[in-house]
């Protein structure tokens, strides 16, 4: 087993702020049909925006966004495309609920990225550490350092996201309690 | 000095516990609805999980679609029936049992002050009228339901000092949409909510639970009104209490300090395509309409439809215009019937529907068709809420929306009243 790349080196591509997680991010209608597989999701993103966006996307490149990026009913639809597109995320704020589904799909980010648009140009080199939080952009020659995941989460997107995190969860507690009166039944 | 949201997370946690700190605490009280218990039992499926820990805590209720009227809702309830008796879940409110199940744990007293519920939705909020943590997990809900318990971050904390008086004309439901109209997302992103002050003495738990259903529209995580007088008379003889009430220390560390001045408030109407898009009634006055519906978790309550009634008795609903009335409860429906309210509804050609989420859950009963205008007093108004996703939803509260279905256009409920604008 290889060891979990947190280091990714690609291009930036420069959102604003408030970027919707219906509509911008992905169609709603992924959410409404409940799809959930990234190789499917991935070949929609920011569909309305620009539909040709998703097939110009290669993976280890970064989404670069401002305030608020995936705001509204906090669907997980788009948070999935992104991660099976192989992005890494940097983002001034994430909202709450986009925020946990951005970790439980498993998304490279850093959510607390004050100031980030600034930082970028689309197509810029970057290269970002998402453990320690360093941010480089390799065009501009400039460095940021941004808060990381407190490690209590990283340990949930090194595994690959939520299934996997519970998958591991129940393995440990069946080992960890076989005979338990309320123990699940793997 | 901790917050009353990180008192209730000690507590579930076993330990102390600071805002920012990634925890997995146990709660009081698991909460799921129909719409989403077939998918977390296909998930503990999935998983190989056949038992639930503490099924005891598990409340699933059928409030989104208690009428099913397609064979898909058909087989979705049997699905739901099926999952409560093999999960064993303790309080499973079927159809015609309750209502919903964001309002009932309420007035049953299943919660009280410095109790945690988890669970799938975002508007378990409610519980905070109660003084109870509400925190949602959404699909991770499987998580907890396997093992008990599913990460979550302490939320920090914005207190909310509420002051003056609604002004005649004006519901709290108008406060509550100004609040999120005016508030900084950034302030209030993933933040409890917490409301105190003067003026909280004036609102009851049902203003309560709307002031707490909406400040996750904006990005809060939860809303906690302090407790109080108000909620100890409320809960008194419904609530045996079995954890220690939570109020935040008065040096506590909040991220902000705000201020909601309720005499400042007038009627508001929240105009397309979000809920905190809200503005003063008169900007869209005149605005003809289709569709009107009072209901949702945010205002189908007792003193909602009293407030509606109060316009509508004598009164008619305009020819091209429906109506369509939900109470939250069984117990709000019964309630209502008491006090003649379903009469009134019945005799101004509104149509009163099963208790429950009603048209706001989607549009499955009574929704949109394209282009059409409706105002309500829904959760949200995003395009495709209640059907067609070319409708224009507007949202309000019950006086405005009352007095619309009745002029056939939005207009201003103080007009109606015959009080100055």
């Amino acid at each position: 087993m290889t060891a979990f790349n947190w280091v990714l080196r690609g291009s930036a591509w420069v959102f604003g702020h408030d970027v919707a997680v219906d509509g911008d991010l992905m169609p709603l209608e992924f959410a409404l049909r409940r799809e959930t597989d990234p190789e499917v999701l991935r070949h929609h993103l920011f569909a309305q925006l620009d539909s040709g966006l998703a097939a110009r996307f290669r993976p280890g490149d970064i989404i670069v966004a401002g305030r608020r990026f995936a705001q509204g009913n906090p669907h997980i639809q788009g948070l999935l495309g992104l991660r099976g597109a192989g992005l890494g995320l940097v983002a001034e704020s994430v909202p709450g609920g986009s925020f946990r589904n951005a970790v439980s799909a498993g998304l490279r980010m850093l959510p607390r990225a004050e100031g980030a648009i600034g930082e970028a140009a689309t197509g810029d080199a970057l290269e970002i550490d998402f453990r320690t939080g360093l941010f480089r952009n390799l065009t501009r020659g400039t460095e940021r350092r941004w808060p990381p995941l407190p490690p209590g989460l990283q340990t949930i997107i090194e595994v690959g996201g939520w299934e996997a995190s519970f998958r591991q969860r129940l393995a440990m507690m069946k080992a960890a309690e076989p005979a338990g009166p309320n123990a699940p039944r793997l | 000095m901790p917050t009353a949201a990180e008192k209730i997370l000690s507590r579930a946690c076993g330990r102390a516990v600071a805002a920012g700190d990634i925890v997995h605490p146990v709660p009081d009280l698991v909460t799921l609805h129909d719409w989403y218990v077939t998918h977390a039992a296909a998930a503990l499926d999935r998983f190989g999980v056949t038992e639930v820990q503490r099924p005891e805590r598990v409340l699933v209720s059928t409030d989104h679609e208690p009428v099913a009227t397609s064979p898909a809702a058909v087989l979705r309830q049997a699905q739901a029936r099926q999952a409560a008796a093999r999960f064993r879940f303790g309080m499973f409110h079927d159809v015609g049992r309750e209502g919903l199940g964001h309002v009932f744990p309420v007035e049953r007293g299943i919660l009280g002050p410095g109790m945690l519920a988890m669970g799938y939705d975002i508007h378990l909020t409610n519980f905070g009228a109660v003084g109870a943590l509400g925190l949602y997990v959404l699909n991770e809900v499987t998580e907890l339901l396997a093992c008990g318990s599913v990460w979550t971050e302490v939320p920090e904390t914005v207190r909310v000092t509420v002051r003056g008086s609604l002004a005649p004309g004006v519901t709290v439901r108008d406060a509550a949409q100004r609040f999120i109209a005016e508030a900084d997302p950034q302030v209030l992103d993933d933040a409890v909510v917490e409301f105190a002050g003067p003026a909280m003495a004036t609102l009851g738990i049902d203003s309560r639970m709307t002031l707490m259903n909406t400040p996750v529209e904006l990005g809060a995580r939860s809303a906690l009104a302090e407790p109080d007088a108000v909620t100890e008379a409320y809960l008194r003889g419904r609530y045996r209490p079995g954890v220690e009430a939570a109020r935040s220390d008065a040096d506590a560390g909040f991220r902000a300090r705000l201020d909601l001045d309720l005499s400042a408030v007038e009627p508001q109407v929240a105009v397309p395509p979000r809920p905190e898009c809200a503005v003063p009634v008169g900007e869209v006055a005149g605005q003809r309409i289709d569709h009107a519906y009072i209901g949702s978790c945010a205002s189908g309550f007792l003193d909602d439809l009293r407030l509606a009634a109060g316009l509508l008795r004598g009164r008619r609903v305009a020819p091209h215009v429906r109506l369509f009335v939900t109470p939250v409860t069984q117990a709000v429906q019964a309630a209502a019937a008491r006090e003649g309210l379903l009469e009134v509804f019945a005799g101004a050609g509104a149509i009163v529907t099963a208790p429950g989420c009603g048209i706001c859950a989607g549009g499955r009963i009574g929704g949109v068709g394209r282009g059409e205008v409706s105002i309500g007093t829904g959760t949200r108004n995003d395009p495709g809420r209640l059907g067609h996703p070319d409708a224009a939803l507007y949202l309000a509260g019950p006086l405005t929306v009352a007095a619309s279905a009745i002029a056939g256009e939005i207009c201003d409920p103080r007009q109606a009243l015959g009080w100055p604008a």
